[in-house]
């Protein structure tokens, strides 16, 4: 190391998915383009768009209805998930091919430390050869972000778009973030921000200044973290095996109309408990907390959860927990969204399950199994023989929402 | 109305039926306490609906003037206002005095309260709970009953009934029976006095919980009154009324196993700190699992292994053992748990198989008997 502190690109794909659409069909090249979960509903909304279409005032999230009536020359097409797949994991392969400290966010970030392959200037010139060559060979565009840290290289990504390349230094914080207000802070969200302007926070200087005990009574150990960014600090490593850290599962569905009915609700839920269920089994998880989210016709979103003794995967008893929240926390107003989570997770085989006084007699059964197991695993090792056949781990994709997060699994089968 | 009081003596008494008194109560009058005023003295009443407690302070105590009456009368004031004032007065005499539009003034040195009442005419009545279902208790026992019993209620509301306590009182003795599916205790005890017929009622587990705090630790005699709805548990100076659960409580009898293929008889306290260490490591998983093993006839070992934190084993000996080797998994919390409730006496552990229910009795009598399920694991 030279002693300067690393050096960290953010590679920010510029609208993933409408780019991709342009780059295999050429003559969509230059046109408003826009990627909608279900472009013939019209209460669907838009997951992307073209930058020729943000130029018209077309923005991500906005109904589909609404962006033909500012747009009326907007192509709106349906997402095509194997595509994004092969071109996030080309754009992937291409930094891998400079280092192997590559840190994939999602499908179209990524973190790289290039601290090691490339001193001062050489970064620029890295930074430019890998857009050239995102551009050249999967005739995608990016932004890349160059700075000390994560942060601050996120940051960097994010100013200029399309094509970008910008180099935000720690000394060049005060000068370049400091004017700006908290919430264009990535990790800011409205409600932090709110919870900052309680206290007197603003602006992100301000939040540099702020007192720390202040932000700990109000915003708990995140105030802290929040401080040590908005002074350009970011300790966080890049770390090419965070993907093996699933913490949820989740699946959530717009609806074409807003549901009013609690029956609706139920089958939607029951419809969302079939797919995570389907997911976790596909990644071999089971999780403690279910949790449910519900968007009212407002936009107004809460969530509710319940925390089990048990870690649970089986359709049923994920359904159980959510049909029941829902039915004790949905207030009535018309729902727009809802999704269902399954967190704290952990790998199947090492939960275990409490029994029930009501329930534990099919278990019962298994107790001479269970012993033959136990006497053969203690003398020949616990992976000589196990419960059940392990299943080939499913490729195709059980969720399409969650799509941005799934595509890590082709990273994690690389090892 | 206007009485004066000693206000350490008024404070016992609001510190008792405020346990009663719920912020988020959906009844307004309910976050208030009724005070009724006779020439005998000061009864106080909170109610949070399903719990309410009643305590009487009588005029004069061991010869010794406690309220003055000078008018009697009824209001219903802030329970959390009027404690607080209370609570922060100057002096240990406490005037107060309604006036018209239950203005409501407290007055103690030179501080001087203006509170606005409510119409005690509004506060709900006290259940309406008749004598002939009784039996009596000593207050020390009652709570140790009430230690032994109420942990193991279940917290969720998925199955209602289970958050209360059965009591069964059945061929002279009281049954108190508490599950949440995964563990329950039961204690008996042999009744003295017995009502004329079976009664089988289910108490909420946090009724049971605020009893406990007002009980004293004295032999004194606690009435029980049971009826379909409420049970009151009477003492000189306090009435405590809890609403019932409804819904049947399911039948645990069956549930108890008779036979028994593993017998290990190990002292409670050295198998309850064994636990407690072995537990360290599985306390940040959520499921707190340790893992049982007999060795030899002499010998247990108690196992733990969370994969990501490290493993620990223990080894700890025992009386006796009769029976099977066996090798079982359960929850280090619910162990723990039973095996307070026992008081750290020579255990019987009675093992029907490793994914079967486990019962844990003191070796010197049955009066109490804990039952965990085990813990499947993959």
């Amino acid at each position: 190391m030279n002693g300067r502190g690393r050096i960290i690109f953010h590679i920010d794909m510029n609208s993933f998915y409408a780019s991709v659409e342009q780059a295999y069909h050429p003559e969509l090249k230059g046109k408003p383009v826009a990627i909608a979960g279900n472009p013939s509903e019209r209460k669907g909304i838009l997951v992307t768009c073209s930058y020729e279409a943000r130029a018209k005032g077309i923005f991500t999230t906005m109904a589909v209805w609404e962006a033909k009536r500012q747009c009326p020359n907007l192509i709106v097409l349906p997402p095509n998930f194997e595509r994004y797949r092969h071109a996030s994991k080309a754009m992937f392969d291409i930094l891998r091919s400079y280092t192997d400290l590559v840190e994939p966010v999602s499908i179209d970030e990524g973190y790289v430390d290039v601290t090691e392959i490339a001193h001062g200037i050489e970064a620029i010139q890295l930074a430019e050869m890998i857009q050239t060559r995102i551009l050249h060979e999967l005739d995608l565009p990016c932004s890349i972000g160059i700075a000390p840290n994560k942060f601050l290289a996120k940051t960097a990504s994010d100013m200029k778009k399309p094509m970008g390349i910008t180099i935000l230094r720690k000394r060049d914080v005060e000068k370049m973030l400091w004017h700006l207000p908290v919430i264009e802070m990535h990790g800011v969200g409205s409600s932090t921000s709110n919870k900052l302007k309680e206290i007197g926070i603003a602006t992100i200087g301000d939040l540099a200044r702020s007192e720390d005990y202040l932000l700990k009574a109000n915003l708990g150990k995140n105030g802290l973290r929040l401080k040590n960014r908005a002074q350009g600090i970011d300790q966080r490593e890049v770390d090419p095996n965070s993907i093996y850290d699933t913490k949820s599962v989740g699946h959530s569905v717009t609806f074409p109309s807003d549901l009013m009915i609690l029956s609706e609700l139920q089958a939607a839920i029951e419809e969302l408990c079939t797919r995570v269920a389907k997911r976790l089994d596909a990644k071999k998880l089971a999780g403690h907390t279910v949790s449910i989210l519900i968007r009212d016709a407002d936009w107004h979103n809460y969530t509710r959860s319940k925390t089990s003794q048990n870690a649970i995967f089986k359709k049923k008893d994920i359904e159980v927990i959510a049909l029941s929240l829902i039915e004790k926390h949905w207030n009535g107003n018309p729902v727009r969204l809802l999704g269902v989570t399954v967190s704290n997770v952990v790998d199947q085989s090492d939960t275990v399950e409490q029994l029930s006084l009501f329930t534990y007699e099919k278990y019962a059964k298994e107790e001479p199994i269970r012993k033959v197991v136990e006497e053969l695993q203690y003398k020949f090792g616990k992976d000589m023989i196990t419960k059940g056949i392990k299943h080939a781990k499913k490729t195709t994709y059980e969720s399409k929402t969650s799509f941005s997060k799934d595509f890590l699994d082709d990273h994690r089968e690389r090892g | 109305m206007k009485f004066s009081i000693m206000r350490d003596r008024l404070l016992d008494g609001l510190n008792d039926v405020m346990k009663a008194v719920s912020s988020k109560t959906t009844i307004p009058i309910l976050t208030g306490i009724k005070i009724d005023i006779s020439s005998e003295g000061v009864t106080l009443t909170g109610s949070d609906a399903d719990i309410t407690i009643q305590t009487f302070i009588p005029v004069e105590e061991d010869g010794k003037e406690i309220v003055q009456v000078k008018e009697p009368g009824s209001i219903v004031l802030q329970a959390r206002m009027f404690n607080e004032i209370i609570r922060k007065l100057p002096t240990n005499e406490v005037v107060v005095e309604v006036s018209e539009q239950l203005q409501t003034r407290i007055q103690s040195g030179k501080s001087d309260f203006h509170l606005i009442g409510s119409d005690a005419s509004e506060y709900p009545l006290l259940p309406d709970i008749s004598a002939d279902r009784q039996i009596t208790l000593p207050a020390d026992l009652l709570k140790t009953i009430i230690r032994e019993t109420v942990f193991a209620v279940s917290t969720t509301e998925s199955r209602p009934v289970l958050t209360g306590v059965k009591w069964e009182i059945k061929d002279n003795s009281l049954v108190c029976i508490a599950t949440d599916s995964h563990r329950l205790a039961q204690r008996k005890v042999t009744l003295e006095q017995l009502p004329s017929e079976e009664m089988n009622v289910v108490i909420p587990g946090k009724s049971l919980t605020e009893l406990s705090k007002i009980l004293s630790d004295s032999p004194h005699p606690v009435d029980i009154f049971m009826t379909n709805q409420q049970v009151l548990f009477k003492t000189p100076d306090v009435l405590f009324f809890s609403r019932l659960l409804e819904g049947n409580y399911p039948d645990t009898s069956r549930l108890i196993p008779e036979e028994s293929s593993t017998i290990v008889t190990i002292n409670g306290k050295a198998l309850l700190q064994g636990i407690d260490r072995a537990s360290l490591l599985a306390r940040e998983d959520r499921n707190n699992v340790v893992r049982f093993s007999t060795i030899d006839s002499g010998t247990v070992e108690i196992s733990s292994n969370s994969p990501e934190i490290g493993k620990v084993e223990e080894e700890i000996q025992i009386d006796s053992f009769e029976g099977e080797e066996l090798k079982i998994s359960f929850s280090a919390k619910y162990m723990m748990d039973a095996l307070k409730a026992i008081d750290g006496q020579e255990v019987v552990i009675q093992f029907t198989g490793a994914m079967r229910p486990f019962t844990i009795r003191s070796i010197h009598d049955d009066a109490i008997l804990q039952l965990i399920l085990p813990v499947r694991t993959y």
